[in-house]
Order: structure tokens, then sequence, then C-alpha cells
């Protein structure tokens, strides 16, 4: 008795137990997102400012919108096709082609996601290299496509059954007693495969919300939908508000299933369901009409709280984190544009922003035409490349007094010697940001600091190869600019070198690892030491001597598809950047330095940045360094097609392989499995043969 | 082929040569049938014999490969189901689980825009017909089987079909639930007036209901009559085995009414046959009597003896084959036994290409009971 | 003669075959294109040459997917069985609450998780609150967090097929074993074990599957430095003159996944006819 009751109890304390590690992380996030600080370790109050934040914010119900939409369209084609599927395969009278056909259906089910994503992304970039089209297809309408794809065989393995299920004689049964097809199918077929249409739908919905990976490859520039927001906001530094997020997703998941469950049941039990289906056939329809309900009045509200889309459309595309976006009571700047432009020209604008993570992201979207955009934000060495491969259109300087904001130093630099292009934003410096509570001072005396073996995995490195070549080309004196192999290969052999105590390599993240003291050294720009100090002050800054100095400037994508108003419209979006009020915001929130007079002689911004950091005027605006003199010696400049490609094949090998210092012992724990389990499988197979061989002896010898 | 005995001579339906197959597989080699208006005429037979095939090219759900469809004069081939006047009752009823009893029986007239109030009265003539008056509001799958049954019936008759086809519509049900249903049955054709065409597997049930009866094996008819002509005199091996118990032995025509076999000669009520025409000979077990040894006929020893309640059934060895004899006698086992047959008792058929398939009780095989237990889908 | 009639109804599946051919098998087509064109447009196997960079990618999703995916078994198993154990009511909680977190965006887990397992993260913060200042363990960007990232993923991949099958089992066989001699243990090995073996497949290839192809939690958990094939691939299509390096590199990891998951299915099959005699 005592052995029975023992049992029970055991795995009482095992699914205990995995539960809770299954929900620790969920119960954790939930938690800090009602902390007061940003911390994810300290609860330091409870709050609801990160939630406010999201309202504020606006972009996650703007993203939320868009999931809802395709989810919804997806789900209802699926639905449609997917029940006409079904229904065609299970009347289909040869064999062969009815296991052609539902083989076929499922190869989205049993293709890795990433897979499925790309094919279509390669069909997509087909298309428009065979219509010759210079913008790529990539938007709404194939992402629904892809969507519908991967929701169609969930539908049709849900309908199947039930129609497998049914009695076959009922659509005879309703063509005897005076049916057409047709009306067999609608009166009698479709209510008794109901039950499986409503889940496959409502499989397709959930999936089509939840997808990330095939809508990572299908969507396009033009939108966002959640998980695409959730991915972008979680590659950047990561605010607290991603918790609430979440929580709410969860909470709205938890209610969801737990309705369904109190009244659906026991979905695997099917006669239980249909059963209760027809029992509570009023009950059922009421909830169904409920939730369509109320996921149009969700689209609707949506749709209020984000004003419509109006007429013109400016596609802004900007690095992450790089503008005055209304955060903390600051200016929107973007939001402020389109006010403006109503008040000064009578007509709505809407500005699409999106953002990027490199001049090589930026590069690569101009390249591959993923999208047109009005306005962008190339670094220098970006921008001469751009210029040189006719991806930029001269700007309309008439259209942008305020250019006179800008300081002589930082007009007509190497990028563009005869101001055609380009209007500077930002400027700034890569220096070292590191931790003065965990890092002795007496290190820090250069770049050498991230090869310094006592900080071992709590270096960072910078996750992109002009940048990561560039400090180890400062660290050795290499020109940066240098078409040397050789010398690539000694900057590589520096990376090398280091990769084996890097933590980890990081663009945005380093914000959280640098601020939460997970990481002590990071080179990365003295604009973005003043943001962390902000949030964790053991921080500190060190500029070394031979060191990245940069500009990022404002341009229009060259787009012969683009009409002169929008064009007009970007011109005067970059002018009125330039004007006093933005620019203060824009470079108050960004921390880089600012090339415009209106703002470095503003009295209010220099008492702002004082406030952040007692010395910030100085790390930003260093008073004994001649900015065209340095800049010249150390900016980067366009490389060439080959150093470039040699460049990014260096970079490869040093991402793919395996330093000999990390060598997995991964790799041999798996051997060991696999060996293990191809033993244990030939050992079974042969014991059956033996047995096999054994007992049919035996029958033999019996005849 | 035999003549049919209908309620009235008019015919309703011809089937003239029907041919089909499925998969390369022939389910039906050239069927003739005649069916008259009023008549109650059962499709008999194993499963795959075609008949329920053939149920299904008169309602329109199969178009044969050749041959015709003839309804009231008109060749109707390739008129879909929900324009043929005629209605099914299907062997798992295939009621609507979506509706209640009221709108399955409904169904029909909806689909005709048949006012309210005509429906109404005309559900609740079916009601009653079928005795389920009352059970309006019930959900369908709350009912038994036999109920709906009734309201598969119910649902089939509301449209007035000239024929109703039954497709074994009885096979789920318990010995004593189908007994009662057949008696039901009977009555609704009676007092309906509408041509039944029935399909079962089961020959007593065919014997107690049908006026005619077809019985079909390997996709062909093998005899068309009433039930007493199908008993009783039986075309070939496959028919005398089929319906009830027999004993089919070789024998040989010597001349008009005098056949031989198990090693005698005995005089019959048969003519016809070529001079020493090898023949198949049908003694029924019930008709042959146990005499005292000295005025036997045969004589055999009894190998088994069965208890069926009210009579024994008894095998018994003449010569190596096994005779079934059913009596109400005693006899044990190891006995020796002397029969006698009267010269109307014996049945004598030409060869077919059933001889010497059936006939012998040395096994005791139940090889076509097996056979018709496992009810397969015919058609599929 | 009449002909056989066309058989209308199977036309109903018309619409979805051309679209399954527009947009399931065209750009499976355009994978197999991409990869074997070489640089001037010809046919050719010099993308696959490029792999050889990435062997060691490829190596580590198939190392780290196994191992997960063993752990997966291990632990879902028994989670799968001792749910199986509670009553019909506490099973249907017990089930929503596995898939619960299924429904969450695997994005976020996978962050929640990054968060837990920081030097600075949750975990540790509690430890030093027990245990003092100074005790970090160690756990993010390593293979193991990695590894349990793909976990903690996919594992109620593994326990609701294991489950449905397991709940399927006619309880009757278990007393009809116990009426033959087993032992509680033996049961479940002899009896129990053999009859999930479908479920258990369906578990390994659905954790299998999404396992060595994931990205991002590569990303989020081993700080970019253990790169699996889904993060080169997701890498080389950011620029469009990697495309045919990439449709390589998904060329070979679809090739993987429909080897195992033939070999799994095949498993299967062979056990639902003959059955293992464990």
């Amino acid at each position: 008795m005592t052995k029975k009751a023992r049992a029970p109890l055991l795995s009482k304390v095992y699914t205990f137990f995995i539960y809770f590690l299954l929900y620790l992380p969920i119960a954790v996030m939930i938690l800090f997102s009602f902390n007061d600080s940003k911390s994810m370790t300290n609860f330091t109050g409870f709050s609801l400012r990160w939630y406010k934040e999201l309202f504020v914010n606006g972009k996650a119900f703007e993203a939320l919108k868009y999931s809802l939409i395709i989810a919804l369209l997806s789900a209802i084609v699926a639905t449609l096709i997917g029940t006409m599927a079904a229904y065609g395969i299970h009347y289909m009278r040869k064999k062969a082609l009815r296991r052609a056909v539902t083989s076929v259906t499922n190869i989205p089910m049993m293709n890795p996601d990433i897979v499925t994503g790309i094919s279509m992304l390669l069909l997509f970039a087909f298309i428009q290299l065979i219509l010759g089209l210079q913008h790529s297809l990539l938007g709404f309408g194939t992402l629904l496509i892809a969507h519908i794809t991967f929701n169609l065989p969930y539908v049709i393995l849900s309908v199947l059954p039930k129609l497998r299920q049914m009695d076959p004689s009922l659509s005879e049964a309703a063509l005897d007693l005076g049916c057409t097809p047709v009306k067999a199918f609608l009166k009698v077929e479709l209510p008794a495969i109901l039950p499986g249409v409503l889940s496959g739908a409502v499989m397709a919905f959930t999936l089509s919300l939840d997808d990330f990976v095939i809508s990572n490859f299908t969507i396009g520039n033009s939108f966002q939908t959640l998980p695409i927001l959730i991915y972008s906001m979680t590659k950047r530094e990561v605010t607290p508000d991603m918790n609430a997020i979440c929580s709410i997703v969860f909470v709205v998941i938890f209610i969801l299933l737990l309705l369904s469950n109190l009244s659906g049941g026991e979905n695997r039990d099917r006669s239980a369901f249909s059963e209760k289906l027809r029992r509570h056939k009023k009950g059922i329809a009421i909830a169904v009409a409920g939730v369509l309900t109320a996921v149009t009045a969700g689209i609707v509200v949506l749709f209020l709280l984000v004003p419509p889309r109006t007429e013109k459309v400016l596609n802004v595309y900007n690095w992450g984190e790089y503008i005055s976006d209304g955060s903390d009571d600051s200016l929107d700047t973007v939001k402020a544009f389109e006010e403006w432009y109503y008040e000064e020209y009578g007509e709505r604008v809407k500005v699409n922003y999106t953002t990027y993570a490199s001049n090589e992201d930026l590069y690569n979207k101009m390249s591959s035409g993923a999208a047109e955009y009005d306005v962008i934000f190339p670094s220098d060495y970006m921008l001469a490349k751009l210029r040189d491969e006719g991806y930029l259109a001269p700007l309309d300087y008439s259209e942008i007094p305020n250019y006179e904001n800008i300081y002589d130093e930082f007009k007509g630099l190497f990028y563009d010697p005869d101001e055609r292009y380009s209007v500077p934003y930002t400027y700034g410096v890569i220096g070292l940001i590191y931790n003065g509570a965990k890092v002795d001072e007496a290190d820090v005396t250069g770049w050498e600091l991230v090869q310094n073996e006592a900080y071992r995995d709590k270096i960072l490195q910078i996750d992109n190869p002009r940048d990561a070549f560039g400090i180890a080309m400062y660290a050795l004196g290499i020109d940066v600019n240098t078409t040397d192999p050789a010398e690539w290969d000694r900057a590589l052999q520096f990376l090398s070198d280091q990769k084996p105590i890097v933590q980890s390599y990081v663009m945005d993240e380093v914000y959280n690892k640098m601020e939460s003291g997970e990481a002590y050294v990071a080179p990365y720009y003295a604009g973005d030491f003043l943001f962390m100090y902000e949030n964790n002050e053991d921080l500190a800054f060190y500029q070394p001597e031979a060191t990245n100095f940069f500009i990022d400037a404002m341009c229009i994508p060259a787009n012969p598809t683009r009409d002169d108003e929008t064009y007009l419209i970007a011109n005067r979006f970059i002018n009125y950047m330039l004007s006093e009020e933005p620019a203060v915001a824009n470079a108050e929130m960004i921390c880089y330095a600012s090339p415009n007079r209106t703002v470095v002689e503003n009295e209010e911004y220099q008492e702002y940045m004082a406030d952040i950091h007692e010395d910030a005027m100085e790390i930003l605006y260093p008073e004994d360094v001649d900015f065209r003199e340095e800049y010249g010696k150390y900016c980067f400049r366009g490389l060439d097609k080959d150093t470039d490609k040699y460049m990014n094949g260096l970079w490869d090998k040093l991402k793919n392989t395996t330093t000999e210092e990390k060598t997995d012992i991964t790799n041999y724990i798996a051997l060991g499995l696999l060996v293990l389990i191809v033993a244990a499988l030939v050992f079974f197979a042969i014991r059956k043969k033996r047995r096999e061989r054994y007992y049919t002896e035996k029958a033999v010898a019996k005849v | 082929m035999g003549e049919s005995v209908g309620m009235n001579n008019e015919k309703l339906i011809e089937l003239r040569n029907i041919s089909k197959s499925f998969d390369g597989e022939q389910i039906l080699k050239s069927i003739n049938l005649d069916i008259h208006k009023k008549e109650f005429i059962t499709l008999l037979g194993p499963s795959g014999c075609g008949k329920t095939t053939t149920l299904r090219i008169i309602a329109g759900f199969v178009t044969p490969d050749e041959g015709e469809v003839i309804f009231e004069g008109k060749k109707i081939n390739d008129l879909p189901p929900h324009k043929r006047n005629v209605n099914t009752v299907f062997q798992r009823y295939a009621l609507f689980p979506h509706l209640n009893v009221y709108e399955n029986i409904a169904f029909g007239l909806r689909l005709a825009k048949t006012p309210d109030e005509e429906i109404r009265t005309r559900v609740s003539e079916m009601l009653s017909l079928v005795n389920l008056r009352g059970f309006e509001k019930r959900d369908v799958t709350s009912l038994s089987g036999g109920q709906q049954q009734r309201v598969a019936i119910a649902r089939a008759l509301i449209n007035r079909p000239e024929v109703l086809l039954l497709d074994e519509p009885l096979g789920a049900l318990d010995l004593k639930l189908r007994k009662d249903m057949q008696v039901e049955l009977k009555r609704m054709q009676r007092e309906t007036g509408i041509t039944f065409i029935y399909v079962t597997h089961d020959q007593e049930e065919a014997l107690s209901m049908s006026d005619t009866v077809v019985v079909m094996a390997n996709g062909s008819i093998q005899q068309i009559g009433t039930p007493e002509k199908i008993y009783n005199e039986p075309e070939n091996a496959f028919v005398a085995d089929f319906i009830g118990e027999s004993n089919i032995v070789n024998g040989t025509m010597i001349k008009d009414y005098t056949v031989s076999f198990a090693k005698q000669v005995f005089t019959c009520e048969d003519a016809g046959f070529e001079p020493n025409e090898p023949v198949d000979v049908v003694v029924r077990p019930e008709d042959i009597d146990i005499v005292p040894l000295d005025k036997a006929m045969l004589t055999g020893q009894v190998t088994a003896v069965t208890f069926k309640g009210d009579y024994y059934e008894v095998i018994v060895d003449i010569d190596h084959f096994k005779w079934m004899i059913e009596t109400t006698d005693r006899v044990e086992v190891g006995q020796t036994l002397g029969i006698s047959i009267d010269p109307y008792e014996i049945q004598v058929m030409k060869k077919s290409e059933f001889s010497g398939m059936f006939g012998d009780y040395s096994t005791f095989s139940d090889e076509i009971e097996h056979l018709s237990d496992v009810e397969t889908e015919e058609t599929k | 003669m009449t002909p056989r009639p066309k058989n209308r109804r199977s036309l109903a599946a018309a619409p979805h075959m051309v679209w399954a051919i527009l947009f399931i098998v065209a750009p499976l087509i355009f994978v197999a294109v991409y990869a074997f064109r070489g640089q001037n447009g010809g046919f050719s196997f010099e993308n696959f040459a490029a792999l050889g960079d990435y062997t060691d990618a490829f190596v580590r999703s198939a190392s780290y997917s196994l191992i997960a995916t063993v752990i997966c078994l291990v632990i879902g198993y028994p989670l799968a069985y001792a749910i199986s154990l509670a009553s019909p009511k506490a099973q249907r909680v017990l089930i929503m609450m596995v898939m619960l977190p299924m429904w969450i965006n695997f994005l976020i887990r996978t962050y929640a998780i990054m968060k837990l397992l920081e030097d600075t993260g949750f975990v540790n913060s509690v430890l030093q609150k027990i245990f003092g200042e100074e005790v970090t363990l160690h756990m993010i960007n390593t293979p193991g967090a990695v590894i349990f990232g793909m976990v903690y993923d996919y594992l109620p991949y593994m326990v609701l097929p294991i489950f449905t099958v397991l709940s399927k089992i006619d309880p009757k066989l278990g007393e009809a074993a116990s009426d033959l001699g087993c032992s509680k243990i033996q049961t479940l090995f002899r009896v129990t074990l053999p009859l999930s073996v479908s479920g258990v497949v369906s578990g390994i290839t659905m954790v299998f599957v999404p396992s060595i192809s994931t990205f991002y939690i590569s990303q989020k958990l081993g700080g970019g430095q253990y790169l699996l094939i889904g993060d080169a691939i997701e890498r080389a299509f950011g620029n469009p003159e990697k495309y045919s390096v990439g449709a390589a590199m998904s060329f070979v990891l679809m090739l993987i996944v429909l080897v195992s998951t033939a070999i799994m299915n095949r498993f299967d099959r062979d056990n639902a006819k003959g059955g293992v005699v464990v």
C-alpha cells in the first residue's frame, strides 16, 4: 500500500519541479514588468510606468494591429482554401494523387520554418528579378501569402479527420433527399465537419499571430507585426516595456485558453467534444460570435487609436534609438514634424519610421531594393559607398535653409566634397567604455584593454566587421582604409586572439550588458556612453589616441518611382530636423555630438548634458582636438569591392570558427549520445531478428 | 430467368445489361431486372455480390459502365440523385447529427421550399406512420437504433418517392428489434403503396418480407422468384445452399422422373434433362425421414448430434458424404440410421459454376454465414 | 457505353493545388536553383564548396540539437507519464499548463531565459542573496545556456505527443500485464514504453527539427559566439550577395531534416507493425 502511494507522490514532486522551471522565467518577467526601475534583478517598487510607456509609445499597438489583420485575413483565406482542399482530397479516387497532394501539403509543416521563410524570400526575389522591378515585392501581400501558406496544412489536417469520421452516406442522404452537391455540402457536410473547420481556423489564427521566423524573411520594411517588433526590440536595448508587452500577451492567452477549456472541454475526445458542441450549440455560437466581435472591435479600436494612413507617406529609415521619440516627456520629433508640416503646408504627412542596427544592414536593404526609403542616415564611409554606387539622390538645398546652422568644418568632407548629397546629423568618436568599479584604472591605457586577460568573459566586441576590424587596426597602428590583405590578416589575428576572452559580439545589446554590469569593457560610441552613464554611474569613458571619428548624415536615396511631392517632403523633413527645437531634442536624446550650432550654443542643452555627466560637453566636444584633422586621419572611408569582400570573408571566418580554447565538449557529448543510440538500436534490431528467427524455425519444424 | 411476381404488372424500373467495375474488378455482370409498381423486392446475397451496387445505381450514386437504367420508360443513367424520384434508407441511417428529429424529417420538404404549414402536417403524418409521435424535438443522437431507423424511414418517405431503397436497414439492430421492424416495414409498405427495394444478406428477412426475392452472387443474378419458389425450387447449388440448409449431392438424371445419387436410384418430379445428364440434387434436412433400417433407402452412421431446441440436427455419414438431417427423434452418435426421401422432396438442378462447392457437412463449414456476417462495404 | 463521370468533388482541391505549386513547390525549386547556381550563372557546386567555412556551425547545430532532444526526452517522458497518471480533471489542467508557454512567442521566452541566466540576472541575484555577494554562477553565453534555451523552448513539443499516446493506452493492458506477473516498473518498460513509441518518435521529430534550425536562441543565450546554422542562414539572407550560399546552407539543412525525419518515421512504422519487445 505504501509503495502505491509513493509513486504518485514522487511523480507529483517531479511534475511540480518541471512546472516550476517552465514558469519561472515567465513569472520573473511578469513581476519585473511592474518594477519601478529598469532593473531586472532588483525589485525597487511597484509601478505601472512600463505599461504607460507602452500606451504612449503607440508602436506596440500599431504592430498589434497589423498582427491581428494578418492573422485574421490569413486564417480566413487558409480556412476557405484548406476546407475546400480537405474536401477535395477526401473525395479523391486516385490514391497516388491523394498521396502526392497530402505530402506536398505537409511540406511547410515538416520543413524547418527558416527554410520555408527563405524559400519564399527567394521566390519573391526571383519574381522581382524577372519583372525587372526596382523595389522589392516584400510587404503586406507577401507576408499574407506566406502566412496563408504555412496555415494551410494545419487547416487541412484538422478538417480531414472530421471528413473521415463523417458517415459517408450523410452527403448521399442529402443528395437523395433533393440537395444539389453544393447544397449538400453546405447543409449537411459543413455542419458535420464544422468543429474541425473552426479549430483549424483558430489554429491558423494563433499560428499566424505567433509567427516570427517566416515573417522575418517575408515582411519587408514597410511595417512590423508584433513578433517582428519584439525581435527588433530585443535586438536593441531592451527596455522593461518589453516585459509589459509580454505580460499582456501572456495574460490574454491564459484567459483565452482558460475560456476555451471551460467551454470546449477536452478537444481530444472527439465524440464527446462534438456531443458537447451540439448540446451547447447556442452557447458555442454565442462564444464564437463573441470572440469574433471582440477581435473585430479590437481592430476597429486600434484603427481609431492609431491614426489612419494619410495621403502622403514618408519612409524614414534610421538607426535604432537615434531620434527623440517622445519617451520620458521628450519631444517626439517625428510626430512634431507631422504636425508642423500640417500647420505649415496644410497637408497631412505620415512618417513611416523604421530602424536598422548597422550600416551594413542599411546597405543590404538598399542594394536588395528591399524597401523604398525617402530619408536615411548612413555613416560617412557608407554614404560614400552608396553615393558611388548611385543609390543617392542629390538634395534640394533650396528647401533646406537650415543647412546654414551646420558648422563649416563639417561641410565638404570626403564623402560629399561638393555638398550635394548630405546634411550632417550627428558626429562622434569611438572610445572605451568601462566599468570603473570593476576595471583597474591602471589597465585603461588604450585599445589593449580589449585584450586584457584579467577581464575574460567581461569584454564586449562590436558585432560588425568595419568597426571591429577598425579597433584592431587602431590598436595595431594600421591605416583603417588599407587595401593590403596582409594588414587585414594582421587585424584578424588580433580579433582571433581576442575571441576567447570576449563575452559576446553585440550592437545595441551593449547598453543592457554594460548598464547591468554584465560586462565591464566595451568599445563603443562616446554618445552612447553618456546614455549608459545615466543608468549606471560606475561607467567611465576613455578615448584612445587613434580612434574612429565618424559623421552620420541625412540623405535621400535615389528612387525613380518616387513622386516630386514626396521628394519635396523629404527635403523639408531634413530641414525640419536641422531647426533648433527638434535638433536639441534629438541631441539630448541621442547624446551624440551635434554639428548644429543652434544645439551646441543652446544653454538649456549645455545644462541638460551637464546634468547627465559633469564632463559631458568636454567628452563630446573636446576643445583640444581639431576635428577636421583627426577625422581626415582616422575616419573610415569607402572600401573598394575587393577589400570589402576580403574583410567580410575574414569576418565570417572569425565568427564561424571555434577558437581552440572554446572547443565545445558538447560535440563529444553529442557524439557519445549518437553512438549510444545507434548501439541501442542495433542491439534491439538484432535481438528482434534472432527471436523472430527462433520462432519461425520452431514453426517450420512443427510443419 | 424466372418470372417475377409483382403486386401489379406495370414495370416501374428496368435494368438492362448493367455492368460495373471498380478498380478493374467487375462488380456487376450484365444485370437484367424488372421492378414493378407497389412491389416489395429484395436483393439477397452475400457481401460482395453486387446487391448494394445495384441499389446505388438505381439511386444514382453510381453510374453503370454499361447498360441502361430505365425509370417509367425513360433512360435515367445520367440523372443525378437529387433529381430522381427515389429515396434511400441508409445502412447506418445517415441522420444529420446537427438537426433534431423534426428537422431531419423535414429536410427534403425544406429543400423544396414547401410552406411551413404543410411541412408540419406531413411531418406529423410521418411521425405517426413510424410511431414516433412526441419525438419532434429530440436530438437524433439520443435515439435508440430502432428509433433512428424509423426517423430515417420517415425522412425518406416524406418526399413521397415512387421507390424507397433500403440498404440493409435492419443490420445494426438486435434480433428482437429486427423482427419487430420487419413487421413494421411490411405494414408501412402496405399503407403507403410505395415500391420497396430492399437489400439484405439475411435470407430469413428476405423470405418473410418480400413479394419477390432476387438472389445474387458474384455480380450476377442467380434466381428471381417468390420466396416459396426460391426456397422450394432453387435453380442452382448456390441458391439452394444460401437459402436455408441443404444437402447437395452429385447425381445423374437417368431419364425423366428418375435420378440416381448416393449409389441409389430415386424417383423424382423433375423432367426435361438429357438422358444421363450429371445434375446437382438438393434435399432439405427437414425433408428427410428417419425410418427403420429395413425400410431405409440409404443407411449411414451418425457422427454428430446437436440439440437445437425444437429439433435435433443430426449429421449422418452415408458412403463418406455427410448428410444433415433435422429430426425430433432422439438418436445417438455412432448409431446406424436408415433414411428415406419422398419423390416430391427431391429437387434436381442443372450443374452450375457453384456445383461441388457446397453441400457436404463434413466440416460444419459455415463459410457462407461467416462471409455474410462480416458485413463490409460493397462499394468503396 | 457512358463515359465515366468526372470526379467533380475532388476539384474542390484545385485552388489549394495551384497555391501549393506556386508557394510551396516553386519556392523550394528556387532554393535548389540558387544553391546550384554559380557566380557565372551556370550550374555549379561552388556554393556547397563555400559551406566549408560553416562546418563548425553545422556540427554545432547538430550536436546541440541532438543533446537538447535527448534531454527533452529524458525530462519530457516522465512528465508526460506523470500527467497521464493524474485524474482526468488534473490532466486537463496540467496539459493546458504545458501548452500555455507554447503560445508565448519563443522570442519572449528566450529573452526571459536570458534575463534569468545572466551573471547579473535573477538566478544569480537570488543566489547572491543566499550565499553572499561573491557567488556568481556563470551560465549565460555558454553552450549549456544555448542548449537549455532549446530544451526550455521545445519541451512542450515532446510532452504533448507522448501524453496523447499514453492517455490513449487502454488501462486494461496494465492490468493484464500485472495479472501476468509484471511489476509496475516492468509494466512501464515492457508494455507502456513500447506502446508509446509513436508518441516518442513524433516528439523527437518535433523537438529536433526546430532545434537544429533555430536562430535567435544562440544570439541571445550564446552571446553570438556559438553561431548555429540557423544564424548563419539568417545572416546570409541579410545580404543579397550571399543568397546563393544561404540557399546552399538551407538545402543541406533541409536534407538533414528530411533524412532524420524519414529515419524516425521508418522506426515508428517498424514498431507499429512488428513491435519491439523490450
